[in-house]
Formats: C-alpha cells, sequence, structure tokens
C-alpha cells in the first residue's frame, strides 16, 4: 500500500489557482521530493495532506485515510513542519523541544538519538529564550522540535532555508535513518544537492506537477530551470586595476557582554572586487555587516569604508553605499516606481534624473509593465532582482547584500548574479553573504567565518588548493567542522 | 530636500492603506454623532417613592406636589419604609420620602416637622442631587418662610444659560479625537515599519534623524488640521453649536497637542519592538492623562497630589484652553499660560523623540 | 492528561515571560483603581469664588467669611462690580462670583450668583451650595439620610464597573490576541496537526486566563475594601459566582474575536473597538445609561457588562440577595450561551 495518494487534487483561493489536477503516490518509507519554484503551490499540497486545507476537487489518502473525512486518524499519524515554522519565542530552546514531545505523546529522552546530531550543536544554549537565538539557529531548533517524534508520515516544507551547508547535511544525515525505520518522508528545498538525496521527486510549477521521477532524471528534463549554466566570469586581474581599498577592517570586535559575536577580524576589500562573507549560522557575520553599514558601533578595533572611519564617520559612509538585508527590504505597499523614487530623492538625486534613470532600469530589467504594481504583489524573484537593483541607483562605491538570493529556484538566482556581475563592471564593489556554495565559486574572493573570527581567505581556487579539497562545498564543510561554539 | 520624498511616501502610504484613510474620515464622524448624547452625566429621571404615614390633606398636597413635578418621576406610595426600600434594591426607585405621622399638625404648629430622605446613593451625584432638590421641594412646602428666602437669591448661568451638557463636552471630544488620530496613528506606523524591517533600509541611508522624525510628524500635523474640521463643521451642523472665541485659536491649540501627541507615540514606539507592545503602553498613558485631564470631572476637586499632576498634563492644558475659548469666548491672555505650557511640553516631548530615535546603536 | 498539562504550563510561561504585559496586566487595574479611587470625584471642593460687594458692612462680611470657612469654597478675590467678575471667569480665573447687594444688609435678600455653567451638573451644584451655605436654615424640616453610600464617594459606584471593564478586557482581549498569535506565526498548523484535541488546545489557552481575571478580582476586592473602605456588604459567593459567569462570557468572546481575526494587530482593534469602546461609553460605566436617547439605550441592553456592572453594584454595595439580581444573572447566562456555542461553532479546526 502507498503511504500517500494524490487523485487529481485541485485548490483555488479565489481566482488565483493553486493546485490544478495534482496526482501521485508516494511508497512506504520513500524520501519523496516536492519542489518547485516559491508560489509553486507546495504549501498548498502539505496542508491538504496534514488535512489543515480542505481541496476543492479531487481526493488524497494518507496512510490509507481520506484527508477530508479521516481528519482525526491522519493528524495521529503525520508530523509536519511548516515552511515558516515558528517556534515560541519566549520559551527557552529546551521547554520547546519538550513541549512539542509531549505534543505528540513522546519525551525527549526516548527520542534523543534521532536529534542528537543537530540538537547536540544547540544543546549548551537549551536555557536560553528561542527568540535570542539567530536564524539559523531557530531553523536548527525548529528542526529538532521537527523530529522529535516519530510519525508514520513526515512533511517538511522547506526545512533548510537559511541553514548553512554543514547542518544541512546533518540534516539530511538525520533523514536517511528514519527512513530506515520506515518513516515516510516528503520534504521540499530550493537546494540542488538536496534534490539529489531524495528518491523520487516531483516537480511542481504554477500549481501543475510538471513531472515526478528519479532526481537525475527530472533535473535533466528541467535542466534550464535547476541546471543552468555557470556564469562566464572572467577572474579579475588585480595587476590591470588599481588596488584602492574600499574596506579595510583590523582588530575589529563586537562583543555582547561577554560573548564575542565578532572576534577580532582582518580583511581588506579591494574595488570592483566581488567579495564573497561566508560562515556558519551565528558565525557573526550579520553582525559584522552592522558594523560596516554603521546600523552598529564595534566595541574595539578599527574600520573604514569608502575611506570613513565606521566608527565616527557613519553618516558619511552611508552616503556612499547600498544594502540589500535580508528582510526584504522596499515598502510592500508602494508601487515599483514609487519606490525607486523614494530611496533615489533620499540619496539627493534630481527629479528629472530619477524619472531618466528610472525608465532605464526598468526598460533593462524588463520590467516596464509592471511600473505601477505594488510590490506585494511581485513574485519573490522579482522582489529581489527590484531590491538590489534600487540598492545600486545611486552609484554606491560598495553594495552590501545579506543573503540576497535566500528561497529562490536556480534559475531566479542566476539571473540575480547576472546582475550581480553588470554593478561590478561599473565598478562597484559586491560585498554578499550565502548559504549557496555554487555561488560561492562566482566570487573573486570569499572569507570564511568560523566562531566569529576569518578562518579562511582567498579566491575560491586558492581556498580549493590550500585546503585540499574538490570544492566550496567541501572546504565550507571542512572548516566550519572546526567550530566549538555554535551561535551567536 | 529628502525631506520632499519622504513625505510623499508617507502620503502614498496612507493613501494606499485601505484602513487609514476611512479612520480619518469616520472617526471623528462617529465621535461627533454619538459621543454627545452618551457623555451626558445631567441627573435626570429620579424615581420617587412616598411613605405617608400622615395621610392628612396637607400630606397629600406635598405628595401631589412631588408627583406634579417635572424633575422627579413619581414612582408610587409604599405602605412601609421597609417597603420601599424593597423597590430601591429592585431598581424601581431612587429615593424615598418618608412623612411622619404628624406632619400637619405640627406644620400649623410652627414645629418643625422631621421628614426623613432616604436616597440610593451608590451613584454619589444622583443620590446628593436628588436628595438636595427634593428636600428644597418639601422646605417649600413645609416652611414657606425659610423657602422665600432661598428664592430671593438669583442665579446667572454664564456662557452656558441652557445648562447644555453637549456643549461642555464637545470641546473635549475634540481632544479625544486628536488623542487616537495623531497619538496611535504615528506609533502603529513606526512599529510597522520596524516588523516589517524597513526602517533599517532607512537607516543604512543618509536620512538625518531630523528629517525622518519630521517626515513622520508632518503628516500628522495635516491630519490633525483636517480633523479639527470636520470636528467644528459637525458640531455646527448637529448641534448648532459653534465657538465662542476665534477658531484660529482652535487650530492653534489642536496644532500643539498633535504635536504632543505624535511625537508620544514616536516615543513608544522607539521603545517598544511589537505593535502590540506598543499599543499596551499607548493605551496605559493615554487612560491616564485622560482621566487626569478634568475631562469628565473637575480637575479641581482632585485631591492635592493628583492636581499637581495637571501641571505637566497636556491633555488638562487642552481641554482648559479649548473650553475657555471654545464656550467662554476667551482670547490669548485668558489662554495664554496654557499655550505657553502646550509649546514647552509638545517641544520637549519632540527633542525626546528625536534622541530616542537611534540610527546607530 | 499530561498534553493538556503541558499545555497549560507553556501559557503560562508565555503571559509570566512577557514582562510588559504582566506589567500592563497588573499595572491597569491598580492604576485604574487608583485613579478612580481618588482622583476621579465630582465633589464641590475649592470652587474659587469672587465676592461682588460694594460696601463691606458687617453683615455681608459675616456670610462671606462664613462661605470662606465651609470646605466647598475658597475666595479668591474681592471686586466691586459684576463686570469684572465676569471678566476673571471668563480668563479662568474664578468659578463663581457671588453679587451682594448694597442693602444686603437690612433686606437679608437680592443676592445674585453669576456662575461659570460650562460645566452644567457642577455649576447647578455650585450654586445650591452656595445658597444654602448662605441660608444656612437652622434644623431644616429634612432629614436626608443617603443609603448605602453615606459619604457620597464616588468609589462606590466606580469599583464595580472597573470590574466589569477590566474583566472584559484582560480575558477577551488577551485570550483572542495569544490564540491568533500561534496562528500568526503558524504554530497553530503544528499544534492542529498534532494528535491533540482541537477543543483541549483551546480550553487549555483559556485556563491561565481564567486564573489571572481570578487573581485581578480579588486585587480589585481587596483594594477597594482595604484602601478605598468600600464594604463588600453582599455575599462572597454570589460576587464570585456572578463574576465567574461574567469571565466564562468574556473569555467566549475572546474565542469568538480569535476566530475572526487573522492577525493579533486585528484581534486588538476589534477588542478595543467592538469591545473596550461600548463598554467605556454605553454600558452605564460612567455615564449613566438612562440619560441617553432611546436609540443607544437599546444598543446598551446587548452589552454584558452593564448587566454585570448592574449586578455587582447591588450584590457589593447595596448588599441585597441573589433572588434581587436575578434577571440580571438570567441574561448574563443566557449571553454565555449563546456565545459559546456560537464560538465553538465557528472554531476551525481547519485552516480556510
Amino acid at each position: 500500500m502507498n503511504a500517500i495518494e494524490v487523485n487529481n487534487i485541485s485548490k483555488h483561493y479565489g481566482k488565483v489557482k493553486a493546485l490544478q489536477n495534482v496526482s501521485f503516490s508516494v511508497g512506504e518509507g520513500e524520501i519523496f521530493g516536492l519542489i518547485g519554484p516559491d508560489g509553486a503551490g507546495k504549501t498548498s499540497m502539505y496542508r491538504i495532506l496534514c488535512s489543515l486545507l480542505l481541496p476543492n476537487e479531487g481526493s488524497a489518502s494518507v496512510c490509507g485515510y481520506d484527508v477530508v473525512s479521516g481528519m482525526k486518524e491522519v493528524r495521529k499519524r503525520v508530523g509536519y513542519m511548516p515552511g515558516r515554522f515558528s517556534l515560541y519565542q519566549d520559551l527557552t530552546v529546551e521547554e520547546n523541544l519538550k513541549f512539542f514531545a509531549t505534543l505528540f505523546n513522546t519525551t525527549v529522552e526516548e527520542n534523543y538519538d534521532s536529534i542528537k546530531a543537530i540538537y547536540s550543536q544547540i544543546e549548551r544554549f537549551k536555557t536560553r529564550r528561542a527568540g535570542a537565538l539567530s536564524g539559523g539557529m531557530k531553523q536548527k531548533l525548529a528542526l529538532c522540535c521537527a523530529l522529535v517524534h516519530k510519525p508514520q508520515v513526515l512533511f517538511l516544507d522547506e526545512p533548510t532555508t537559511g541553514v548553512d551547508p554543514v547542518s544541512r547535511k546533518e540534516f539530511w544525515e538525520i533523514l536517511a535513518h528514519l527512513k530506515e525505520r520506515n518513516i515516510t518522508i516528503i520534504a521540499s528545498t530550493p537546494y540542488i544537492d538536496e534534490v539529489q538525496k531524495c528518491e523520487r521527486v516531483g516537480f511542481l510549477s504554477d500549481g501543475i506537477l510538471k513531472g515526478v521521477g528519479t532526481p537525475d532524471a527530472i533535473l535533466d528534463t528541467f535542466k534550464d530551470i535547476f541546471n543552468p549554466p555557470p556564469i562566464e566570469h572572467k577572474q579579475r586581474d588585480d595587476t590591470e586595476k588599481e588596488t584602492e581599498n574600499v574596506i579595510e577592517v583590523e582588530h575589529l570586535v563586537k562583543a555582547f557582554g561577554s560573548f564575542h559575536a565578532v572576534d577580532d577580524i582582518s580583511f581588506t576589500v579591494k574595488k570592483g572586487e566581488i567579495f564573497g562573507f561566508l560562515g556558519a549560522n551565528g558565525a557573526g557575520k550579520t553582525t559584522a555587516m552592522h558594523m560596516l553599514t554603521g546600523l552598529n558601533q564595534p566595541t574595539s578595533g578599527t574600520g573604514r569604508v569608502v575611506g570613513f572611519d565606521i566608527r565616527t564617520q557613519y553618516e558619511q559612509i552611508k552616503q556612499h553605499i547600498g544594502y540589500m538585508s535580508q528582510k526584504f527590504s522596499l515598502y510592500e505597499d508602494l508601487t515599483v516606481a514609487e519606490n525607486i523614487r523614494l530611496f533615489a530623492g533620499i540619496y539627493g538625486m534630481q527629479d528629472d534624473d530619477i524619472r531618466h534613470k528610472t525608465d532605464d532600469l526598468l526598460q533593462r530589467l524588463k520590467f516596464s509593465e509592471h511600473r505601477n504594481s505594488l510590490v506585494s504583489e511581485l513574485p519573490l524573484g522579482w522582489k529581489q532582482k527590484l531590491a538590489f537593483s534600487v540598492s545600486i541607483f545611486h552609484n554606491p562605491g560598495i553594495v552590501f547584500l545579506d543573503e540576497p538570493t535566500g528561497g529562490v529556484d536556480p534559475a531566479t538566482r542566476r539571473q540575480f548574479w547576472e546582475l550581480i556581475y553588470d554593478a561590478a563592471e561599473r565598478g562597484i564593489t559586491v560585498f554578499v553573504t550565502t548559504h549557496y556554495m555554487d555561488e560561492a565559486e562566482y566570487c573573486d574572493r570569499i572569507s570564511i567565518m568560523v566562531d566569529g573570527k576569518i578562518k579562511a581567505l582567498g579566491t575560491p581556487d586558492e581556498l580549493k588548493r590550500k585546503l585540499k579539497q574538490p570544492d566550496m562545498d567541501h572546504v565550507f564543510t571542512y572548516l566550519a567542522r572546526q567550530a566549538v561554539r555554535s551561535s551567536d | 530636500m529628502t525631506l520632499k520624498y519622504l513625505l510623499q511616501k508617507e502620503f502614498i502610504q496612507i493613501r494606499h492603506n485601505s484602513f487609514i484613510p476611512r479612520l480619518i474620515i469616520m472617526f471623528p464622524i462617529m465621535v461627533m454623532c454619538v459621543m454627545p448624547w452618551v457623555m451626558n452625566m445631567e441627573v435626570k429621571n429620579i424615581v420617587v417613592d412616598v411613605v405617608d404615614n400622615d395621610r392628612s390633606t396637607e400630606s397629600h398636597r406635598l405628595v401631589h406636589e412631588i408627583e406634579a413635578n417635572r424633575y422627579f418621576i413619581f414612582h408610587g406610595q409604599q405602605p412601609t419604609y421597609q417597603a420601599a426600600l424593597e423597590d430601591i434594591e429592585h431598581s424601581k426607585a431612587d429615593i424615598i420620602l418618608v412623612i411622619p405621622q404628624n406632619y400637619s399638625r405640627d406644620r400649623t404648629l410652627g414645629r418643625m416637622p422631621q421628614v426623613l430622605i432616604a436616597a440610593n446613593a451608590v451613584n454619589g451625584t444622583k443620590g446628593a442631587l436628588g436628595s438636595i432638590y427634593l428636600s428644597q421641594v418639601v422646605t417649600a412646602h413645609a416652611q414657606p418662610a425659610v423657602a422665600a428666602l432661598q428664592k430671593q437669591a438669583s442665579t446667572l448661568y454664564l456662557y452656558n444659560r441652557h445648562l447644555n451638557f453637549k456643549l461642555f463636552m464637545i470641546p473635549a471630544l475634540f481632544a479625544i479625537v486628536m488623542m487616537l488620530l495623531t497619538g496611535y496613528l504615528p506609533t502603529l506606523n513606526i512599529v510597522g515599519e520596524k516588523e516589517a524591517g524597513t526602517i533599517e533600509q532607512i537607516n543604512v541611508t543618509p536620512v538625518s534623524k531630523w528629517t525622518f522624525i519630521l517626515a513622520k510628524l508632518i503628516p500628522y500635523w495635516l491630519i490633525a488640521f483636517f480633523v479639527i474640521t470636520v470636528c467644528l463643521l459637525l458640531s455646527w451642523l448637529i448641534y448648532g453649536i459653534t465657538p465662542v472665541g476665534n477658531v484660529a485659536f482652535i487650530y492653534l491649540l489642536a496644532m500643539l497637542l498633535a504635536l504632543f501627541f505624535s511625537s508620544f507615540g514616536l516615543i513608544v514606539s522607539n521603545y517598544s519592538d511589537t505593535m502590540q507592545q506598543a499599543i499596551f503602553v499607548m493605551w496605559f498613558f493615554v487612560m491616564i492623562l485622560m482621566l487626569l485631564s478634568g475631562l469628565f470631572t473637575p480637575t479641581r476637586s482632585m485631591p492635592p497630589v493628583a492636581y499637581l499632576s495637571t501641571y505637566v498634563n497636556p491633555m488638562s492644558y487642552f481641554i482648559d484652553a479649548m473650553r475657555t475659548v471654545f464656550i467662554r469666548g476667551g482670547g490669548l491672555n485668558s489662554i495664554g499660560h496654557q499655550l505657553l505650557a502646550l509649546s514647552v511640553i509638545g517641544l520637549t516631548m519632540g527633542v525626546w523623540a528625536v534622541i530616542s530615535y537611534k540610527k546607530n546603536k | 492528561m499530561k498534553q493538556f498539562i503541558s499545555f497549560v504550563i507553556k501559557e503560562a510561561k508565555h503571559i509570566i515571560r512577557d514582562k510588559r504585559t504582566m506589567l500592563m496586566l497588573f499595572g491597569m487595574p491598580t492604576a485604574m483603581m487608583l485613579l478612580f479611587g481618588f482622583a476621579i470625584t465630582n465633589d464641590v471642593r475649592n470652587v474659587r469664588t469672587i465676592i461682588v460687594m460694594s460696601n463691606a458692612d458687617y453683615a455681608t462680611q459675616e456670610v462671606v467669611d462664613r462661605l470662606g470657612a465651609s470646605e466647598y469654597f475658597t475666595i479668591s478675590k474681592m471686586v466691586a462690580t459684576p463686570s469684572e467678575a465676569e471678566k476673571a471667569i471668563q480668563n479662568q480665573q474664578a468659578d463663581m462670583a457671588i453679587v451682594f447687594p448694597h442693602d444686603f444688609a437690612s433686606r437679608r435678600t437680592g443676592l445674585q450668583f453669576i456662575v461659570d455653567g460650562a460645566d452644567p451638573n457642577m455649576a447647578q451644584q455650585w450654586s445650591t451650595y452656595a445658597n444654602a451655605v448662605i441660608t444656612n436654615p437652622k434644623g431644616g424640616v429634612t432629614n436626608t439620610k443617603l443609603l448605602y453610600n453615606p459619604q457620597m464617594k464616588s468609589t462606590y459606584n466606580f469599583v464595580p464597573a472597573i470590574m466589569g471593564m477590566l474583566l472584559m478586557l484582560i480575558c477577551a482581549m488577551m485570550t483572542s490576541i495569544s490564540i491568533v498569535r500561534e496562528k500568526e506565526k503558524g504554530t497553530m498548523e503544528v499544534l492542529l496537526v498534532s494528535p491533540t484535541q482541537p477543543l483541549m488546545i483551546i480550553i487549555a489557552k483559556v485556563i491561565p486566563y481564567l486564573i489571572l481575571a481570578f487573581l485581578i478580582l480579588i486585587i480589585i476586592l481587596l483594594m477597594s475594601v482595604f484602601l478605598f473602605g468600600v464594604p463588600v456588604q453582599g455575599s462572597l459567593f454570589w460576587i464570585f459566582s456572578i463574576s465567574t459567569l461574567y469571565i466564562l462570557l468574556a473569555l467566549s468572546l475572546g474565542l469568538l474575536i480569535s476566530n475572526i481575526a487573522k492577525t493579533q494587530l486585528v484581534a486588538l482593534l476589534m477588542s478595543a473597538m467592538v469591545l473596550l469602546m461600548p463598554i467605556i461609553m454605553l454600558s452605564g460605566m460612567v455615564f449613566p445609561v438612562e440619560s441617553m436617547p432611546q436609540i443607544l439605550q437599546y444598543v446598551s441592553a446587548v452589552i454584558p457588562t452593564r448587566y454585570y456592572i448592574i449586578a455587582m453594584r447591588k450584590l457589593m454595595i447595596m448588599g441585597v440577595g441573589i433572588e434581587q439580581v436575578l434577571n440580571e444573572t438570567l441574561i448574563l447566562a443566557g449571553m454565555l450561551i449563546v456565545l459559546l456555542s456560537l464560538s465553538l461553532a465557528m472554531f476551525k479546526k481547519r485552516l480556510e
């Protein structure tokens, strides 16, 4: 008997068709990947299978029980981790875990083995409130909470978004263990390496199931989406260009109480360079970036950005930088053109100049017909491209990008990187953090932060050579596994 | 001129919001149409029970007099005080008049008959006013001479000849409308930007604190201006009540109060992380400011400690000055010190709002 | 059962750990009680009076002294003409003026009170009090007895009202927000998918607030007895029974709101707009219901707080038995049944 049967399921919200005639089945003990871009209908599918939503048409069953009529039975047998899984911020790590264990009629002790690999990383913070953890740490705790019980079927909606590569690997190792106990797992992910760990995958796009098959077959059939040709990027020749430093940082420290989030880092970034700022969750990347952009005062050490002191001249720095934060940073209730006008105006550009350049930009992005659409109506990938374009609209000396491509499919990410290259060619220095190791390869130089310190610095090739690893993924894993502390 | 762009943004956001423009228009209308009818503390409809132990012609005449009095609602006669008390317990009556056995005889003999008035004083004002009036009626009947003496004094009620409660409340209602619109909206606005993360984006731009705060305050000044106009029009259209004094002063006072409330809202939002927190904190302070402002009860009846608080309570200055201009027709020298106090408090809060807004931690 | 207890504990932790909300929960009742108990009074006190007289003879001076000596009036100044007095009233330097005729000593009549009529209630009281002080009738014919509240303290009237408002606010607003918060943050999805009964989730959420409401009720009662000297006349058993009824009613209202609202902000606004405003305005808490126009009286008939306040005023202050508040109790019970069944019927076990 199949663990999950889906027959011709359709679901619409008003006019929006979230799912159209979707049918597939998942065998018992299988790891099934449900992949597709943002807004493809994955979350609706999960909710229908968990009996949280009623389908408009079609039927589905989980463990032999219909999701409409057998709601109680289904809920006894499934575990679900929603995409925006949120913990109780005011409960401690341990209390969260205990609560979810009790909720599913089990105890942490009973299932400690199944979560050990991840929980051991955060166990030393078990008395800390979940709200005080960094983004990636929260995600790890959420994973523990989702895995603490052993349901027959486990639904995981993008469980690893925003999680560093090392923890992602550990997470999938746990899933493999669960499979040995015959637990059926359905998971979605934007990472190609994770897709390849599934036994079968279904590709969902615009509510239509485009194909089901082995990961290789699906990735091959839809390779223009999942496996776009790599971007041609000429490695910079340092001798050609002037070697003016845009960022100079020496012995920079940021301490919160006795905790050193950023612990004595020193590095320089040259003009026109694409600098990848990598690190595990909680290694101190965001804090360092906040100091460079004048949002935070350093505890000690010195730093200069575009020639200004980050300690005293942060207001001048702001005149010459662009910034795109982890949270989406445009005003959702303004239109595309209004957002551009606002930020251009803030940087003191003239009205006709703004109008002129707005037309240019929208044409280049092929965005002209969305000029007067509200930003909230745009798909995530478009918003991110727009946010980036707005952040370099005033031609800053350097632009800071904090995980700009989180949760986006490979094709969109590729388009995003083309924009980054364009900017770099125009002489704008790019300072970017990311969890995608393929993006790390696109950078001119990268640094890898571990425990608040920079553990490696150089071009991707140099690092691979020096650490004797085949690719960036392995370089990162090799360094991050040396971490002692695992939270900020 | 970054201010221009920031202001444009604020107005577009207000316009795009489905709720705020409606609130700005509907709220004053709602308040002006309903509140004056509700906020009426006039003591009316006092229900009287009479226990007549005398049953003489004289006592009957007294009962008739009460029956005829328009101030009281005559409920009926009860045989005993106990029975009448039960009426009070059942909320059928508010006040009991017990006429003693020898009322008629005592009255003719010139002795003082002892008439008992027992009032339900759970609502103190109602009990007190009711018993005072009833005792006046009784005195007039029992001792015409004393009553005549009292009648000799005439009373001239200035400014509010017909003792219209609405006239008293309407200027104060302006304060409530202003408080909610210019206090809560900026708070929700800033905390909303915090929650959405857009404030971080603004913080890495070269926008100065002053420009940012000013861009948040100016729209609410205009809203205050608009709201006051609506309120003035409504009070004229619905109640035929127009300000006696100079309208310019009313606008000036409203601007100063708007400065205070929007700065206060900004301060609260600078110290809060979530909307819920901000709303709770605002609500707490606003409640206290309002109750101690003399809106419902005279500030001078307060105990000395509470009265001292009115020296720093902008609502109290506003309502005082507003009533002086609106009802009493006072001019600049009548409200000079209130204007000064409001400006000082408003500016202090404005500066505090700018200081507490931190672009760099 | 183990699940249920861990749920209740979790919910209690949410409440206890949110310092600012805790402060609000206990600070609000205390502040309200103190404000209403001490500061909000209609007593005639410190009325700034101007004396207008052309010649200061002995008889007039005696009357003026009597006025000044009374606790109600303070003589702010003496002027010669009524127009000067009016000017002072307009500038808010005085509240009323008493004009003595030049032949007051001989005639003893012909007084005129010039009163600032802006506040009609107070204006009437001032002139009545002034009249009483001046004529000073020795041993009147009437013997006034103020039942239940001999000192005419406003606190007596307000304590039941504050109870009615705060209990409703805390139960309805806090429960609705805490349920909607779980919806908004996405934890509700996980809770629903768990094997726990949805009804259990709701009951477990409500219990800490129920306890909290009782705590606040006890605090208010203790404050009113020991701080303000408002005696609790009636039976404590019935006070608590009817309060329980009312608290349950408020909790069902909160549940109802949480079914409708999608975000915490909406829940908050709904509680404020739909509950707080009507309660303060129309429940008879501050403004007597009988002074309102008929149509608003009908509106106020559906506000549960109105009946609770009436019942509490009778039970606590007047000390009557349960049979006198039977009507109110029955209405409250009826409302509870309707609201509870409505909110349970609307409770969604799925997302929409």
